[in-house]
């Protein structure tokens, strides 16, 4: 880093005096020594080593996103064509089937209304897309206005028949 | 060589560089023209960009469309586009690019056009108005109660889901300064909170070309680059966030310093110095990230004064806080020690955990970001011991704050702007805007996949 110091925020060097008694390479210095240059080139690469890990992270990132974001997309296709509802409030959860599994669940209403104003069907999804949808592997209703808790579920159906009360 | 022959390519030059101003001028309208866009689009109503409101805006209803997020990217990424172009020649050509008058118009312009539109972007703003609500109308402590403790009051449904439990983690000075707001109404509050950022804003600008001159930088470039970045004015001033008062605070210390006359004396020099460093506490006090520039001015003027300063400032606002708010009101590391718990997906550990396959950060990533800091700061400690300059520094500091916090919001990688345009290490302007620009990549995955 090589900004040398301006004139305005300089004080005499008598005023510095009292650091003497340090050895050399402790002493203050009111600007930088033109000799650091290697240390400016060296901060220089790590920033720049840096700098480009973090552009990796942020693009990894963004093509995770964008993968998530097409799945979803296929996810709500998916409800939208199984129970032949063109509803636009409609819940995924990433968790219940185990994060970062690719299984999602996805409730919304059986009939019109508010969101979570009428019984719930919550379908599971996982599987390829094919043709912009993937596969229905069960599920389950909700009353109107419950949260997805297991206490709560009811008419479980397909292979996740264990995510229901008995 | 005759003078003729000399005056040969300098003619050539100038003929070469006619279509600067005119480029400058396009962008600095394309600007405009975005930020028009995008604050009557937002009148339309709440969208994911456009947090629900009280009626703030109304008379501009109905001139627009409602503001999705795609549409706000694109707009996002054409102003980013117009700004770099418009500040790479600001500070290539100066004045020949970009007169003094247009530049100070046009950020005026833009300033005022994000001030008479809607609350944009975030909730944080009615936060605000809700802790002096509670203090004020409610009789209840900020600091030991969030917002769900005045559920009946009319600000409250427009306080974000995630803050609604949470007691303030703003400093005594800011909560004091937004308290004469609440009896304003809902309405009133928010009109008084969003005028504040854009004296804020104002202030920090003119400030920020205090500085410059001082230092000898083109002033009009110097603020161009902060006062047009689009997270500037349409993050920072349409949410209406502190943010900016606590860079005001940032900006008066170092103009205080820097400005210094030099054939001053040195008791005269000493009392700025010692005034800088109250208002740094001004700004830690407001929010406390400002705080870092502390240590950086003290070892670099190595001077009693500054440290009198802060221990005054500091003595004063704990009194004022502890009489107004009691223990928690002056307890800024607890606070602190709580927000730095958070994870937002546009954190830079966040990615990298993701990059490393991780589903997300863990508790032994905050302690190995925290140790990453320390050792930053104290390796900035050091060069600007020996020489290094203590804005520069500063301004890193605030980088590398932003950096590895586990919760990063756009307005955070604005802190160290108006530093990186004041100092002479181009490499601070170059890696705050690099980590500006991937923060915006980051927020582009909804143009590459829609979710409908």
């Amino acid at each position: 880093m090589s900004g040398a110091s301006l004139s305005s925020e300089e004080r005499l060097p008598v005023e510095e005096r009292r650091w003497e008694r340090l050895p050399r390479w402790l002493r203050p210095r009111i600007s930088e020594q033109r000799g650091s240059r290697r240390l400016w080139r060296l901060e220089t690469t790590v920033l720049v080593v840096v700098g480009l890990f973090l552009a990796v992270a942020v693009v990894n990132d963004l093509a995770r996103q964008t993968r998530i974001n097409h799945r979803l997309v296929a996810d709500l296709t998916t409800w939208r064509h199984y129970t032949d509802h063109d509803y636009k409030n409609i819940s995924i959860d990433q968790e219940t089937l185990g994060a970062g599994s690719n299984r999602e669940v996805l409730c919304g209403n059986t009939s019109g209304g508010a969101p979570g104003s009428k019984t719930q069907v919550c379908l599971a999804i996982w599987g390829p897309t094919v043709n912009g949808r993937r596969t229905v592997h069960g599920g389950w209703y909700l009353p109107p206005y419950y949260e997805d808790v297991r206490s709560e579920r009811y008419g479980c159906f397909g292979s996740v028949r264990e995510l229901c009360p008995r | 060589m005759s003078a003729v022959a000399q005056g040969e390519p300098r003619l050539a030059h100038e003929r070469s560089e006619r279509w600067v101003p005119a480029l400058a001028a396009v962008c600095g309208l394309l600007l405009l023209a975005i930020a028009v866009e995008i604050v009557i689009d937002a009148a339309a109503g709440p969208s994911p960009v456009v947090p629900k409101s009280p009626e703030l805006v109304g008379w501009l209803s109905g001139l627009g469309e409602r503001l999705g997020y795609r549409g706000f990217l694109i707009a996002l990424l054409i102003s980013c586009g117009a700004y770099g172009t418009l500040a790479t020649l600001a500070r290539r050509f100066g004045a020949s690019a970009i007169s003094t008058r247009w530049a100070i118009f046009l950020l005026a312009a833009l300033q005022l056009i994000v001030f008479v539109g809607p609350v944009l972007l975030s909730t944080d703003v009615f936060s605000y108005v809700a802790y002096a609500r509670m203090g004020v109308e409610h009789g209840l402590n900020p600091y030991t109660h969030g917002p769900d403790a005045i559920v009946h009051d009319p600000i409250y449904r427009y306080v974000g889901h995630d803050w609604d439990r949470v007691a303030t983690a703003y400093g005594p000075l800011y909560t004091l300064l937004s308290y004469p707001l609440a009896p304003l109404g809902v309405v009133g509050a928010l009109w008084a909170m969003k005028l504040e950022a854009l004296l804020a804003s104002a202030g920090t600008l003119a400030l920020t070309w205090r500085c410059a001159r001082a230092r000898g930088f083109d002033p009009v470039a110097a603020v161009l680059v902060v006062g047009a970045n689009p997270l500037y004015f349409l993050y920072a001033l349409g949410g209406a966030h502190n943010d900016l008062i606590m860079m005001l605070a940032m900006m008066a210390a170092v103009s205080l310093v820097v400005v210094a006359p030099s054939a001053g004396s040195s008791t005269r020099s000493a009392r700025r110095e010692a005034g800088a460093a109250a208002l740094i506490v001004a700004g830690a006090l407001t929010k406390a990230t400002v705080a870092v520039l502390l240590p950086f001015m003290i070892v670099s003027k190595r001077r009693l004064a500054p440290i009198l300063g802060t221990v005054a400032a500091l003595a004063l606002g704990a009194i004022v806080g502890y009489v107004a708010f009691g223990i928690h009101g002056i307890n800024i590391v607890a606070a602190l020690n709580r927000d730095a718990a958070f994870v937002s997906t546009d954190s830079f550990a966040n990615e990298i955990a993701h990059l490393l396959g991780k589903p997300g950060v863990f508790p032994i990533d905050h302690d190995l970001l925290k140790a990453a800091l320390v050792l930053i700061l104290l390796h900035l400690l050091w060069r600007t011991w020996r020489g290094y300059d203590w804005v520069a520094a500063s301004g890193w500091a605030l980088l590398a704050i932003s950096v590895t916090s586990t919760w990063l919001l756009a307005w955070y990688i604005l802190w160290p702007l108006p530093l990186a345009v004041v100092t002479r290490d181009r490499r601070l302007l170059a890696a705050t805007l690099a980590i500006q620009a991937l923060f915006i990549i980051h927020q582009t995955s909804p143009l590459l996949a829609p979710v409908q």
